[in-house]
């Protein structure tokens, strides 16, 4: 932990010391906290997920993300008192730099960018259901940050569609709060602005162990006429291959209203997993699982945002009922106090 | 039990999809104007439009972006969203006018 913060604030002293005024970095990222009962065991999440981005000119860019969390749980599982301890990670800590929008070199630690849900959809402030879904640790293993280089872009843009690309390597790391998978891998998206669609698949390719290939796909949906996002991702591996289906409406004409009734957005999400052959680590559960949740998010002012769902697991490891309640916080200031230009 | 959960939520997806449909037939389309000052409020709602279609995907806008803030920002989710070059100048334009 105390590595973690000093590298986070290490590299805030050098954002700071060589970013012009005009460069301000952002401290942003949430505040959350979380209550989880899954099976009757309770249990609560303090969560604190900074984020610090700074730019260096027009082409440099650091980006960092840590996590502090907290994990209450009850000595016994259902009963007895409450026990707890806080642990810190790095998410991701990178330099990326941006050469145009064909191409952008990031070295470091980044997220995974297996799909989608890991980079785009997992934090604390954006994630629609608390829960990851079940495939979630495919193409993701380890920590789901990757140590190494990457190289991202868009390869071709017209107005009627994007195709953008990520290529990546990451080295075996074992450290503490910086672990990470030997891989390397790539994804391919395209996305229709106007209607909305994005489609795309992923690759990798596990090195270390045992190694294997394991790919996934994905399609998100964000019709612009109503307040609609169906989200959905595919993945197969060696452990095991599923899919996870979510569609979230904001109860209102369009994204931007902010009447009472316009803040609230239902939640549903459906994910089957089937158990492929038992590989050590990898995260995913020892049976097939089916899976239902339901949840309703309350957008507040001042980007605070309540929610909560309830999700019904059904595995021959045994079924269980799973209840989430979350309030969080999303914060987002310059760095350093200065006058507003 | 799960056959009829998911049915339930294919349902309900079908008819949001129907929805979407009816919806894009009834809308009236937009009437080009050379003004000046209309033309300069297209460009605002393309930046707006590009903001939501970009950083609309994955999550909902911060409730306030100081100008200060708004190069980071952006910088930020070109690498994040891998916006085109289009998409950045008309997003900038649209967060700090």
């Amino acid at each position: 932990m105390k590595r973690v913060l000093g590298t986070l604030i290490a590299l805030l002293g050098i954002a700071t010391s060589v970013c012009a005024q005009a460069d301000v970095p952002i401290l942003s990222g949430a505040l959350a906290f979380n209550s989880s009962t899954t099976g009757g065991a309770t249990t609560f999440q303090p969560t604190l997920a900074p984020v610090l981005v700074a730019p260096i000119g027009d082409h440099w860019l650091f980006e960092g993300r840590a996590q502090l969390l907290g994990f209450f749980f009850q000595q016994n599982g259902t009963s007895g008192p409450y026990n707890g301890q806080f642990f810190a990670t790095l998410d991701y800590a990178q330099i990326d730099y941006i050469a145009n929008p064909h191409l952008t070199i990031t070295v470091g630690r980044f997220l995974t960018p297996f799909n989608i849900y890991n980079e785009r959809f997992s934090a604390v402030w954006i994630a629609n259901l608390q829960d990851a879904p079940v495939i979630f640790p495919i193409g993701t293993r380890t920590s789901a940050s990757s140590n190494g280089g990457m190289l991202r872009g868009v390869v071709i843009e017209r107005p009627n569609w994007l195709l953008n690309y990520t290529a990546y390597f990451s080295a075996l790391q074992t450290t503490e709060n910086l672990q990470a998978g030997r891989a390397a891998g790539g994804r391919i998206g395209m996305f229709l602005p106007k209607a909305g669609i994005e489609i795309g698949a992923s690759y990798q390719r596990f090195l270390q162990n045992r190694n294997y290939n394991v790919a996934g796909t994905y399609f998100a949906w964000q019709p612009p006429q109503i307040p609609l996002d169906v989200r959905a991702e595919y993945a197969h591996s060696l452990g095991g291959q599923g899919y996870w289906l979510e569609g979230a409406m904001r109860i209102a004409k369009s994204r931007g209203t902010t009447t009472w009734l316009g803040r609230l957005q239902t939640v549903a999400r459906v994910q089957q997993f089937f158990k492929g052959t038992p590989t050590p680590q990898d995260l995913l559960p020892s049976a097939d699982v089916n899976q239902f949740d339901f949840g309703l998010n309350y957008y507040l002012p001042h980007d605070v945002r309540l929610n909560g769902s309830y999700g019904r697991q059904y595995s021959s490891a045994g079924n269980a009922n799973i209840w989430n309640v979350q309030i969080a916080y999303r914060f987002l200031f310059p760095a350093w106090p200065g006058e507003h230009k | 039990m799960n056959t009829r959960l998911t049915i339930l939520f294919l349902t309900l997806l079908l008819a949001c999809s129907i929805r979407v449909l009816a919806q894009s037939q009834s809308s009236a389309p937009t009437t080009k104007t050379s003004n000046s000052a209309v033309h300069k409020k297209v460009k605002t709602n393309d930046g707006e439009q590009r903001f939501q279609a970009n950083c609309g995907r994955c999550h909902t806008p911060p409730e306030a972006i100081s100008p200060r803030e708004v190069k980071a920002v952006l910088q930020h989710m070109r690498v994040r969203a891998m916006l085109s070059a289009e998409d950045e100048q008309l997003i900038l334009k649209y967060l700090a006018p």
